[in-house]
């Protein structure tokens, strides 16, 4: 009786942690399959590179030059990469400069913080170009 | 009548005329003239002939040649497109070249990198000596393979009173964390290992040159530093202005019992990860070998992982101008009776401007135990600072130094509960931006059962290096 109670306490116990894996599972496969859904609009939503269209291209880029001459509303302004740096790296910690470091060890080094500080994929490309740009040797 | 016959005669007369003089004519050609002139014929129509074969050989090789020049055409409209491409590319290196130097990979040497911080304070509690009280190194090993993964792992050198290995040091050598980050994506980051936990922001931004007080907030006591387990994590950016939206899911073993049982004293929330003995005899039902058998394994003290995660919500209105809001929880088995371990964590920080800063958490835990029931213990603390710089008065001093406010409190969630709440007042004096100088006074007060492990009022000084 003590043997089959022991059992089935394990079993009870198996059957938590089948359910608390199961539960995991899923809810990594929802957030990886949310996560292919904002790839894939993201990838929707950038425009495809044609050969052909260079002309076309050559020919709006003179029509957008040509507009920005003249006075006009002013448009939604994409953040530089030293603000973005100035926006999420000193909220933690005092501000190190680009010089402290060479561009390869921004590299690493912003992958780390991407990590840690879980800023988005592509404010973290923006900070790691500007950083490596204005890096030290 | 006359008139009449007169004409028919004419006309007789003229038929007798055309029809005599044909005959005369062709009494005129002979047949050799007329062979001559048919081999006349025949040369002029083979003439014809070839010249009009020529004319369509000419034709032929007038529809080859436009051929060709179509081909030639269309090979020089691709060329010119190829050349046009070749500009565009020239350009857009010449304005970006760092970037694009970058991408062919740095050495093994660039690709490992060591940064962390090291503290050391100077004490004095209210009735000891006064004593430089602790030393820290705290050095992070990264390594980045590739793009798209990281090895990092930070360890923690700690040293309290004397010299080593001399009569009363208290040395300590620890793990504080080891993780393989793998980027899966764009949003969505693995870790496994041993990693700090996400309950609230405080541990995972607390190093010793990051938290602008000498010591921690009383009430991060009640929560697990780390947890071995698998994370997922990342960002999804909203709007232009920064904004984003944060997540961490996370699942790891979790506290665990000292002991096995569900008594109150015996919560260790530090995890449940431990080495049996050497000579750990298993029963037999296990199938582990004969009855005797003797062996070492690691194992957990109980079945079940604990599982948590934290959403956040980051909102900057302009560079250095921002509010973060973040709520963070955990909850599972502790120990072998079924009692449960949870924990909720409200954190808040606002920046307004780069001289203001105030952050705070407020931490709630659930602990079924064995001896006292479900028991509560629950705390919150609020820091504030304030940087001089912010007054515009341009002296060296006064620009380096910020000013720092802490409240805290915890309850035990005891019957009867030990409080405690402290006031510290500091500064902070920046040397530079990796070396700072803190100092801070706490009052300290306490009451309840077990008041006596909190320490009483202090004076503490810290010197911060962070690499």
């Amino acid at each position: 009786m003590q043997i089959e109670k022991n059992i089935m306490n394990q079993l009870s116990s198996f059957n938590r942690a089948r359910r608390v894996g199961t539960g995991a599972a899923a809810l990594a496969a929802v957030l990886y399959a949310a996560s292919l859904a904002f790839v894939g609009a993201a990838e929707a939503n950038a425009p495809a590179a044609k050969p052909n269209d260079t002309k076309i291209a050559q020919a709006k880029a003179a029509e957008t030059k040509k507009e920005s001459a003249k006075p006009k509303r002013e448009e939604k302004k994409k953040l530089t990469g030293a603000e973005l740096y100035a926006i999420n790296c000193n909220r933690c910690h005092p501000e190190r400069y680009p010089t402290e470091w060479n561009p390869a060890q921004w590299k690493t080094l912003m992958l780390h913080m991407r990590v840690r500080a879980n800023l988005p994929a592509v404010q973290a490309k923006t900070i790691v170009k500007y950083l490596q740009e204005e890096a030290g040797n | 009548m006359k008139k009449r016959s007169l004409l028919y005669t004419l006309l007789a007369a003229s038929c007798a005329i055309g029809t005599a003089l044909p005959r005369q004519a062709f009494a005129e050609v002979s047949d050799q003239d007329f062979n001559e002139v048919k081999n006349m014929l025949q040369e002029l129509s083979e003439k014809v002939k070839k010249l009009e074969q020529a004319h369509d050989q000419d034709q032929q090789l007038h529809r080859q040649d436009q051929q060709k020049i179509q081909e030639l055409q269309q090979d020089l409209g691709q060329t010119k497109e190829l050349a046009t491409n070749a500009v565009q590319k020239a350009e857009a290196a010449a304005q970006a070249p760092a970037a694009q130097s970058l991408a062919a990979g740095p050495s093994a040497t660039h690709q490992f990198q060591v940064v962390g911080d090291a503290e050391t304070i100077f004490g004095h509690v209210s009735g000891q000596h006064s004593a430089f009280a602790f030393a820290d190194f705290a050095p992070i090993f990264l390594f980045r393979a590739n793009d798209n993964i990281l090895f990092e792992a930070g360890f923690d050198f700690t040293l309290a009173n004397n010299a080593p290995a001399s009569a009363g040091t208290a040395y300590n050598f620890d793990l504080s964390f080891a993780t393989l980050d793998y980027v899966l994506n764009d949003y969505v980051t693995v870790l496994a290992g041993n990693m700090i936990l996400p309950l609230g922001t405080y541990t995972e931004r607390g190093a010793g040159w990051l938290n602008k007080m000498p010591d921690n907030p009383l009430p991060r006591g009640l929560l697990p530093g780390n947890g071995a387990g698998v994370q997922l994590r990342g960002a999804i950016p909203l709007g232009a202005k920064g904004q984003m939206l944060t997540y961490s899911v996370y699942g790891v073993n979790g506290p665990s019992s000292v002991d096995g049982t569900g008594n109150s004293g015996s919560l260790d929330l530090g995890g449940n990860v431990g080495i049996l003995s050497a000579a750990t005899t298993l029963p037999r039902q296990y199938g582990y070998g004969l009855p005797g058998t003797t062996f070492s394994t690691v194992g957990n003290l109980h079945s079940d992982p604990s599982g948590g995660g934290r959403i956040g919500w980051f909102y900057p209105w302009k560079p250095q101008y921002d509010v973060e809001l973040g709520i963070s929880g955990q909850s599972g088995q502790w120990n072998d009776v079924g009692g449960k371990w949870s924990a909720v964590v409200a954190d808040a920080a606002v920046h307004v401007g780069p001289s203001i800063e105030v952050k705070g958490e407020y931490i709630n835990t659930w602990v079924d135990t064995t001896d006292l029931g479900n028991i509560r213990p629950n705390g919150w603390w609020v820091q504030g600072g304030y940087k001089l710089s912010g007054l515009g008065i341009e002296l060296p001093v006064i620009n380096n130094v910020e000013l720092m406010g802490r409240y805290d409190q915890s309850n035990d969630g005891l019957v009867p509960a030990t409080n405690a709440e402290r006031y510290s007042a500091g500064f902070i004096y920046y040397f530079s931006n990796t070396l700072l100088f803190e100092g801070d006074y706490e009052w300290l007060h306490s009451s309840g059962p077990n008041s006596q492990v909190f320490p009483s009022n202090e004076l503490l000084f810290q010197i911060s290096y962070g690499f």
